[in-house]
């Protein structure tokens, strides 16, 4: 059977499509698409996505198949069982669709190498499984205007979203504008605490796949601007129409994404963070001090009352213990993140330790 | 006025996945959320008004139905 042939009947059953066609599969075989972890969600979507003929698949993963992924993760088998789940992942793909480019990367996604391996590809897949790597995703992709197709599950549940995709109304929308900040990992426990039933992971990841084939041969209507969540106990399922959010966090520029701490960023998410409005209110009840913690050279000066402690300068702060209450703020609201962790591990938890989401930009906004 | 509130996720085990709560407006509805379940208070969530993402204070109406959910980390 020559190629051509060959190309025919593999995808025979799918091209008679409305809509789908010879076209459609073209463009499948020119689409480039990242998935980001070959766990419970990443195994559907590398299956389907190698089925469906995307010619060229990524697949980023540091983390070696073990036995209590077998329930959920079904592209693995006794045998691959201490191997790199990208190395596995990609020869599976590769038996099943040799014509398929399959590039594996054999290490965790971080905000150091995320925006170059980002680059080469035109859709990138979240089916990440911690805060960390999620919100390294959501900015990166945010940065570079990448598509996001992004999922994550909880016990009998999953969530599902298009990023950086125009919704009907022309806006794009990020992680960023649903959680703007991370919660406490306790708050949100992930599967190895609390419990996935197998399946779930296997639809959300069908889901995620549908969404991606749906981009590229512009089928349909995707989640873009949607947060889908979806309950396997009930089928109850709801679509939540999202919003941008007035004020925006997270890093604006490469040099801000690269030098951002996420491990911190996500470990420190007990600081909460007040806007605009709060911050009046705070300010005008005794013993409260703003801090602006930008560098001495950096314009303009905060409007409201404030004292400037640089965060070069926080390894030897004043002493702040008469205050009851300190809104740390920046430019931009990641510095601040930081510096609230820092005196917050200085002070503990005899003073209520804020910070102004979205820094001064989000303030003069209004 | 009573508005119906459907909990997802990790949320409903704190609060039971639907009930009904007195309130006008979105902010009133999060303090109270607040003082009546503790373990709220470190949580974060979404509040979704007729499954329209919530980011500012609204007035509520008796026939609207919120949905509040949290963020999930599993894959």
């Amino acid at each position: 059977m020559d190629a051509n042939n060959e190309q025919y009947e593999r995808y025979k059953r799918q091209v008679p499509l409305p809509g789908f066609g010879k076209e459609g599969q073209e463009k499948l075989s020119r689409a480039k698409v990242l998935v980001v972890g070959a766990g419970g969600l990443g195994c559907p979507v590398i299956q389907y996505l190698a089925a469906a003929g995307i010619g060229t698949i990524g697949i980023i993963d540091g983390d070696r198949v073990e036995l209590s992924n077998l329930h959920r993760q079904v592209l693995y088998a006794m045998d691959d069982i201490g191997h790199l789940k990208a190395a596995v992942a990609a020869g599976k793909v590769r038996k099943v669709n040799p014509q398929i480019d399959c590039r594996e990367y054999p290490f965790i996604i971080t905000n150091k190498n995320a925006l170059a391996l980002i680059g080469d590809y035109d859709i990138v897949v979240d089916c990440t499984d911690n805060f960390v790597s999620r919100y390294i995703l959501a900015d990166a992709c945010r940065l570079l205007d990448k598509p996001l197709v992004f999922a994550a599950v909880f016990q009998f549940e999953g969530q599902v979203a298009v990023f950086n995709m125009p919704a009907a109304n022309g806006q794009k929308s990020s992680y960023r504008d649903l959680f703007p900040e991370p919660p406490d990992a306790a708050s949100a426990p992930d599967c190895n605490i609390a419990g996935v039933l197998g399946v779930l992971p296997g639809i959300i990841g069908m889901l995620q796949a549908t969404e991606v084939i749906k981009i590229i041969t512009s089928i349909g209507e995707t989640l873009s601007g949607k947060l889908l969540n979806y309950d396997i106990r009930s089928l109850n399922n709801i679509i939540i129409e999202l919003d941008r959010r007035k004020q925006q966090t997270g890093p604006v520029t490469r040099e801000e994404f690269e030098s951002m701490d996420y491990e911190w960023f996500c470990g420190s998410s007990s600081i909460p963070g007040i806007d605009k409005v709060a911050l009046t209110e705070m300010l005008a009840i005794p013993n409260t001090i703003a801090i602006d913690v930008r560098e001495m050279n950096e314009s303009p000066e905060a409007s409201f009352p404030h004292r400037r402690i640089p965060l070069s300068a926080f390894n030897q702060l004043p002493d702040l213990s008469g205050f009851d209450n300190i809104i740390v703020f920046c430019q931009g609201g990641t510095r601040s993140v930081k510096a609230a962790g820092m005196l917050k591990e200085k002070q503990g938890t005899e003073i209520n330790i804020f910070h102004l989401l979205g820094g001064l930009t989000a303030y003069n906004q209004d | 006025m009573a508005v119906k509130i459907e909990a997802f996720g990790q949320l409903s085990e704190i609060t039971g996945k639907a009930f009904v709560v007195d309130v006008r407006d979105t902010d009133q509805l999060t303090s109270v959320l607040r003082d009546k379940y503790h373990a709220l208070t470190n949580i974060k969530y979404l509040l979704a008004v007729n499954r329209k993402l919530v980011t500012g204070n609204i007035q509520l109406d008796a026939t609207d139905t919120i949905a509040l959910l949290p963020p999930y980390s599993g894959g």
